[in-house]
């Protein structure tokens, strides 16, 4: 089975990325190629200009990584693993200012292994700040924190983002990655699908801004569908639905109607990133090549 | 060398485990009792004293490849199962660290249960023969390590080539059947297996140190022939079965040629295991 396949993408330092796609979309995968927990068939890949199988180490000195599946399994309290992480990076990060961050004051004495699933996700993230990397690497980061948590998350990762840090973030929730990043990549299938910024992704969908009129007699034959910026029109029953190519056409439509008809209602809707997301992770594409290269911050 | 900071985490875990104090305190109450209530008859202190660690040196020659078997099988398999191999190799490890560390914790772990283990022989075999022959105390000890770590090494080298307790289970009990009871077992031994080969298969006359050279290539053998190079005649234990008028014992089955084995047992899983850990997908 191929999990990943024809991947380019190119990250620019100092950019916060989102990942995105469906569960078994490939994010973990191409993940787990930039770590070298495993290889591509064929292709390459590099993190820093430097390839990831030739020199994994001199990678991960510069790379702060928050993992899937992984598990405190040692007998080790929380400030142990974060001071062994700070021990094998040779940093001199303060344990405690660590914990404070991610919202675990207090909690270090603790065993890592009896953490909620919440905690430990925290207690991850602490490990991939330590010695502030020049690239964090998230894989589905906010997984089993609550709201509260998320929001620390977040301001977290702006605060390193501002400070120059370049941030790698997957996710399979769209509001998540639009909270927080510049620039987003989607997955489908083992395929990267689009790479742009939201709103570059909400203009290349075709800006089918939709327009709901209940009316109080059948809204038909008032000639909607001949106006400037209208895409199609429907009827169904006394509502009116109307696809503008511009969100501006709405106004025109509400005018034009309501000089014919009595208006009840109007419903206003703009694209959704769900229906985007839908769009663009939806019947993924058959292809022969076998093929990943991807390259990370240049 | 950031292998030391995965073998100081590792041992650090280590320390902690209730069950490996339990294992390592009857152990060593076992020990303490073979060394005191050995008593030989007619003999000196001193004799007495040897006697009773070639007691413990049987006892040891099947309990070891336990311990150290049980104390390794999850070294690396574990951290593939649970996870933790993530963190581990987020941090700026290479494999080789990682594989290294696990490997030196492991032998700490088993070596300090060794050294325990002598000490409390040492002592209760004193308090009863108020002698104590150093050299031949350590030598014995020495001795001991090696084929302790020849079984880390296999253990190690075993649970970094699976990722599930499951499989890492089958290796270990697997790994102690193939190179401990196969060799011990009187009816369904790797002796008897050569021989029937040997005789009833190609039809050739019995040859009864071509099969001791076979069973030879046992770490459990090469270590009863290595302890006979710290025992005094005496107290030498009867390793490979020979004819009454065979003579000179062959060079190839010399007590020397157990180093040799010890060491191939030594590098040759590591090498292995490395090689295969390194080209593993871990996810």
């Amino acid at each position: 089975m191929t999990a990943v396949d024809d991947l380019d993408l190119t990250i620019d330092e100092g950019e916060v990325f989102g990942f995105l796609g469906p569960n078994g979309a490939g994010k973990s995968t191409t993940i787990n190629m930039l770590l070298d927990f495993i290889r591509p068939t064929s292709g390459a890949v590099a993190v820093f200009g430097q390839d990831a199988q030739t020199d994994p180490a001199a990678i991960r000195e510069q790379v702060g990584v928050l993992p899937e599946g992984y598990g405190f399994d040692d007998p080790l309290q929380g400030r142990e693993y974060l001071e062994w992480a700070i021990e094998t990076r040779g940093a001199d990060d303060d344990p405690d200012e660590l914990l404070e961050l991610v919202g675990l004051a207090g909690d270090g004495q603790r065993m890592a292994g009896e953490y909620s699933k919440g905690m430990q996700q925290r207690l991850a993230l602490a490990i991939a700040l330590v010695d502030d990397p020049d690239l964090l690497i998230l894989d589905e980061p906010s997984t089993g924190l609550d709201p509260n948590g998320i929001q620390q998350m977040r301001s977290v990762i702006r605060d390193r983002a501002e400070n120059g840090t370049t941030v790698f973030f997957s996710s399979h929730i769209l509001s998540e990655v639009e909270a927080v990043c510049d620039r987003v990549g989607v997955m489908s299938e083992g395929r990267l699908v689009a790479v742009d910024s939201i709103d570059g992704l909400r203009e290349n969908a075709g800006g089918h801004a939709t327009i709901r009129l209940e009316c109080a007699t059948a809204p038909t034959g008032l000639g909607v569908g001949t106006l400037d910026g209208v895409v199609s029109t429907s009827v169904d029953g006394e509502t009116l639905i109307v696809n503008c190519a511009d969100p501006s056409a709405k106004v025109d439509v509400v005018t034009h109607v309501a000089g014919q008809v009595p208006v009840t209602d109007i419903l206003s809707e703009t694209v959704s990133l769900e229906t985007l997301f839908n769009d663009l992770t939806d019947g993924g594409r058959d292809s022969d090549e076998d093929g990943a290269t991807a390259e990370v911050v240049q | 060398m950031s292998a030391i900071a995965v073998a100081k985490k590792d041992f650090r875990s280590a320390r902690r485990s209730r069950s490996l104090w339990l294992v390592a305190t009857l152990l060593g109450l076992l020990t303490a009792l073979i060394g005191y209530s050995y008593e030989g008859y007619q003999i000196t202190p001193t004799e007495s004293v040897q006697q009773l660690f070639a007691q413990i040196v049987l006892l040891l020659s099947l309990l070891l490849p336990i311990v150290a078997l049980v104390a390794s099988y999850m070294s690396i398999a574990g951290e593939r199962e649970s996870g933790g191999v993530k963190f581990l190799l987020s941090l700026p490890n290479t494999r080789r660290d990682v594989f290294l560390g696990k490997f030196c914790s492991r032998l700490a772990v088993v070596g300090a249960g060794i050294v325990f283990m002598f000490l409390t022989a040492t002592v209760g075999g004193v308090a009863r023969n108020g002698t104590l022959p150093v050299g031949f105390v350590v030598a014995l000890l020495a001795i001991t390590l090696v084929y302790g770590g020849v079984f880390v090494s296999i253990a190690v080298a075993l649970s970094s080539m699976v990722a599930a307790r499951s499989k890492a289970i089958a290796a270990a009990v697997g790994s102690y059947f193939l190179l401990v009871l196969l060799y011990v077992v009187p009816g369904l031994s790797v002796f008897m297996l050569a021989q029937w080969v040997h005789t009833t298969l190609l039809g050739f006359d019995t040859n009864l140190d071509l099969y001791n050279a076979v069973s030879y290539t046992s770490p459990l053998t090469a270590y009863r022939q290595a302890t006979n190079m710290v025992f005094p005649e005496s107290a030498e234990q009867r390793v490979f079965r020979r004819a009454s008028d065979a003579g000179e014992l062959p060079v190839y089955l010399s007590e020397e040629v157990s180093l040799f084995v010890f060491a191939v047992w030594l590098v040759v899983p590591l090498v292995v295991g490395y090689v295969r850990f390194q080209g593993a997908d871990l996810e």
